[in-house]
């Protein structure tokens, strides 16, 4: 059975989690002309915009309140009203969400009674102010987005809706993924012929084209009708249950719209459990093409199985993602020998020990840690194969062990936020990769078709010989 | 010279100035008065600016190789200054470590200097062989009166090695320039002078304020050595904590980035006596200039002239032919500080035109240097934000923009050649041999075919289209 570790050590050494503004940041620019005031000083919003920009590699724009030592002594109240208002004068945005940080939350500011401050003094402003609480010293980049979407679930859904009444819409939240995933999920749905409000849809705003002359706002992302629609909505599928299950209970609380928390759809059962849904509360049935992509993911896992199947690897990164991976790779044959997150969610390493023993896989999961842990995990006892985002290069330079790099950042590469590892044509994808990454790295050579692995059972002094070239002749 | 951007903002006029055809400073609010720096930013003007934190551990702490690196706050200012500056050295301990105390919110409000302390001694556990431990500070530790000062001296005592705290919460300066003064001060106060070694320094330099981004210290190091000098320490490139202590001993400092490390030279010229020249030890005239003034202080003005004649020799055939193709092209420089004025001479020798010098941070000295070698017609600007580097680089249209990473896809999405100054794209881009680097990367920035394909090829956004479902495959929607 598996277990469940935790690290014994105050300091985080190489965390594998950042802040909360960042989620909150990210959330925003799914929304259509929308504009992040970050209120704290200058840091807090500069960090987090160079990591957006080395992810997406795309122009990130976030504001700052810029609050330095004098202001901080009277409180940021001056400051973030006159970020508001040179905000709204200079931009025009179709909404502005103030996000907190550590320093403006212990100096205590009240920022929703300085938004209503400032809408009371310009009447004129009607577009929607949100105020999100990302201090991150409670909980970490995932929690900004999730308390995100709490704020817009709570705020912008039109509250007048009549009994009955239904835009015929889904809403999905996909959660912390990238552009790519998004646009699979919206390939999914538009196969399905179904339609869906984004919550939040940066699958453009953060990996746009080249337009000549450049819009003002990026293209793309979710408008505030939608927004402000989807009380109508037929139901709330939340994609991630740490990002947007909470959002999707509001949903089903105050609109009466009901709630599914899904695993995020990596691999075959986690797609599967997301299309199905969608023909629950539809009465539309699985297209020819989904059906046909569904296929070939198993022919894939057919395929490759000789090449992945015993391979331990180690799984890191945030909790949804986690257990989306975990299914793909145990589909694949392996064995996710360690599964490693900074969360501190006991909740969700018990459904975790639930999840592996369903899997028939023996797993340790280790919560509240950081990427040190891991590597000494990996020192005492190695594993074939680590997938995470760029941070875990440090392991893998070290112990000469292939990453495979999902989730964020990846910054050490290009285009990964182009992929999508959802949908079955994620998977197939991942699915792809990881072979190829073994294909690469782990082994000798590949000839025809085939892995040439130089050990030997056993002693032999016979010299190895390897066929045209197509090794590379290493003993 | 005002910006259409700035209509609402006319603060901001007095942070942009143009040199007039008379030689004059007109500013934007129309007066002859030099450009306002140094100074508090608006809210919300989107600065590009980052914190006193990031000065601090970013840019003069982190750079040394052999200390333990430990933020004292929340997880997100030591997980975005983790690893991500090229400041290069002989090994990558710091590089691939960041460490932070991470506070939580009981910390937060019972105070953290128990974890501090406990972090300190872990960390020094599990890296025995590190040579000190850098304690940060950052804005929510400060706001709650955390000692960080006394704790560092119980964990020096504790550990055995110096454990050094930096006074750096992010908000205490209107820029990451604080930053670098206190990782300055803190530095000279806690190392230098901590240890006395024996032997002969009479010919002997410190290297202050170059930070070996992709290794530029290759590039110039060798020939300093050429002159028979001895480099003791290097603040803060490719640098250990022993190296710190000593670097009193030099006879001479010298000070590349003057707005990031005069500072230690001042002190060190204060407390120790020892001289101090400043340098550009970027572009041919500058670099040889850093040569023959080091080796007028030591009188091996010979041997300089030999090194230099020598390494022209080699470099003068490659940057004709760079020249050639630059020859009349424009530039936008925006940096930290003073690599915008360091590069304007470079530039010309390349026979570009700086038309336009923005700084980050650059404070009142450094706008004087940028003045004095700007053409009349040139522009200033102190602290740009987000819109008035896109209306610069659309109205202004430089043919090439050298700035960082973040300003980086802003001007590929108006479709402006860029080099990146700030971590290169290649690098490294100082000394004699790294413009050619420089000069290559410029060279394939400007005359890059896709700059072509997008006047000929790229087309208008399509018509605003946000339908729920992504592309419409011409079905009806539901509603
Ligand atoms: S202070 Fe808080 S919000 Fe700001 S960067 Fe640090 S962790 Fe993030
Ligand atoms: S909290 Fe302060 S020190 Fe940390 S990143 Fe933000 S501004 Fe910088």
């Amino acid at each position: 059975m598996s277990c469940v570790t935790t690290q014994d050590r105050a300091v985080a050494i190489n965390p594998t989690r950042s802040c909360a503004p960042i989620g909150a940041m990210l959330a925003n620019y799914g929304i259509h002309g929308a504009i992040t005031i970050n209120h704290g000083s200058q840091g807090c919003a500069t960090y987090p915009r160079h990591q957006m920009a080395r992810h997406f590699r795309e122009p990130v724009e976030v504001a700052s309140t810029s609050l330095t030592e004098k202001t901080t002594v009277y409180g940021g109240k001056n400051n973030l009203l006159s970020a508001l208002k040179n905000i709204w004068e200079r931009f025009n945005p179709t909404m502005i969400m103030v996000c907190s940080t550590c320093l403006s939350e212990t100096i205590g500011d009240d920022i929703p009674g300085i938004i209503d401050e400032f809408k009371d003094n310009n009447p004129e402003i009607t577009i929607p102010i949100l105020s999100v609480k990302t201090p991150s010293y409670i909980g970490n980049h995932a929690t900004g987005f999730d308390n995100f979407l709490k704020e817009i679930a709570n705020n912008l859904p039109d509250r007048r809706k009549k009994k009955g009444e239904t835009n015929g819409k889904i809403n999905i939240i996909p959660g912390w993924v990238n552009p790519g995933d998004i646009r699979e999920l919206k390939h999914i749905v538009r196969e399905m012929a179904l339609h869906a409000i984004w919550l939040t849809d940066y699958s453009e705003t953060l990996d746009g084209g080249y337009y000549e002359p450049r819009p003002h706002f990026a293209r793309g992302g979710t408008t505030i009708e939608e927004l402000q629609s989807s009380s109508k909505s037929i139901a709330t599928i939340a994609l991630q249950r740490h990002i947007g299950g909470d959002a999707a209970h509001i949903y089903e609380r105050r609109h009466n719209v009901p709630a599914h928390i899904l695993p995020m759809p990596i691999g075959l059962e986690n797609t599967d459990a997301f299309v199905d849904t969608l023909t629950e509360i539809t009465d539309h049935t699985v297209p020819e093409i989904l059906q046909v992509e569904r296929a070939r993911l198993l022919d894939a896992l057919v395929d490759t199985h000789m090449f992945t199947s015993g391979l331990r690897v180690a799984l890191f990164g945030d909790p949804d993602i986690l257990e989306g991976l975990t299914s793909l790779v145990v589909e694949m044959g392996m064995t996710p020998a360690y599964i490693l997150t900074a969360s501190e969610s006991k909740p969700w390493a018990e459904h975790m020990v639930e999840v592996t023993q369903e899997l028939g896989v023996e797993s340790e999961i280790i919560i509240k840690s950081d990427l040190h842990e891991l590597h000494k995990r990996i020192k005492a006892k190695p594993v074939d194969l680590l997938i995470g985002h760029s941070k875990g290069k440090f392991i893998a330079d070290a112990e000469k062990i292939p990453l495979v790099r999902v989730g964020f950042p990846v910054e050490d590469r290009f285009g990964y936020h182009r992929r999508s590892i959802v949908g079955y044509n994620g998977a197939i994808s991942l699915v792809d990769e990881i072979t190829n990454i073994v294909f690469e790295r782990r082994a000798t050579g590949v000839v025809s078709n085939t892995l040439l692995e130089l050990g030997v059972e056993g002693p032999s002094t016979m010299p190895l010989l390897i066929p045209n070239g197509n090794g590379n002749g290493k003993h | 010279m005002k910006l259409k951007c700035n209509a609402t903002l006319p603060d901001r006029a007095l942070h942009i100035a143009l040199k007039t055809s008379e030689g004059g400073c007109r500013r934007g609010d129309g007066t002859d008065c030099f450009i306002a720096s140094n100074s508090a930013t608006t809210p919300g003007d989107m600065t590009e600016r980052g914190c006193t934190y990031a000065g601090c551990r970013g840019v003069v702490g982190g750079p040394v190789k052999d200390a333990i690196q430990l933020t004292h706050g929340p997880i997100g200012c030591a997980f975005f200054s983790w690893g991500y500056r090229p400041h290069l050295a002989d090994s990558d301990f710091h590089m691939k470590y960041t460490f932070v105390s991470d506070m939580n919110e009981t910390n937060i409000v019972f105070g953290g200097e128990k974890k501090l302390l406990q972090s300190i001694i872990e960390a020094n556990r599990e890296f025995p062989e590190a040579k000190a431990v850098f304690v940060y500070n950052t804005c929510s530790t400060a706001l709650i009166g955390d000692d960080g000062r006394d704790v560092a001296k119980q964990a020096e005592e504790m550990i055995g090695k110096p454990v050094v705290f930096f006074e750096c919460e992010g908000f205490k300066g209107v820029s990451q320039s604080m930053g670098h003064h206190v990782g300055n001060e803190t530095i000279f106060r806690q190392l230098v002078g901590s240890a006395e070694p024996e032997g002969d320094f009479s010919r002997t330099i410190n290297i202050v304020g170059d930070y070996n981004i992709k290794n530029d210290l290759r590039t110039f190091e060798y020939l300093f050595e050429a002159l028979g000098l001895k480099i003791i320490t290097r603040f803060t490139g490719n640098v250990g904590v022993d190296e710190l202590r000593i670097m009193h001993k030099a006879a001479l400092n010298v000070v590349h980035c003057q707005r990031s490390a005069t500072y230690i030279a001042d002190m060190m010229q204060e407390k120790y006596g020892t001289p101090y020249i400043n340098v550009t030890l970027w572009g041919i005239k500058h670099m040889a200039q850093a040569l023959r003034d080091t080796a007028a202080f030591f009188g091996l003005e010979a041997q300089a002239e030999a090194v230099i004649a020598n390494e022209l020799a080699k470099l003068q055939p490659k940057i004709d032919y760079y020249r050639e193709r630059l020859q009349g092209k424009t530039v936008f420089i925006y940096q930290g500080g003073p690599r915008a004025w360091h590069w304007i001479e470079l530039l010309r020798e390349l026979g570009m035109k700086t038309i336009t010098v923005a700084t980050t941070f650059g404070h009142e000295d450094d706008y004087e240097k940028i003045f004095e070698q700007i053409d009349a017609g040139g522009m200033m600007i102190d602290n740009p934000n987000v819109p008035e580097l896109e209306e610069i680089l659309t109205h202004r249209r430089p043919d090439l923009f050298i700035s960082g990473n973040k300003e980086k896809y802003v001007a590929y999405k108006l479709g402006v050649p860029f080099v990146n100054g700030h971590t290169y794209d290649t690098g490294p881009y100082a000394g004699f041999s790294g413009m050619v680097n420089f000069a290559r990367d410029i060279d394939k920035a400007i005359h890059a075919p896709i700059w072509a394909t997008l006047k000929r090829k790229a087309r208008p956004a399509p018509a605003a289209h946000h339908t729920s479902h992504g592309f419409a495959h011409g079905f009806e929607g539901a509603d």
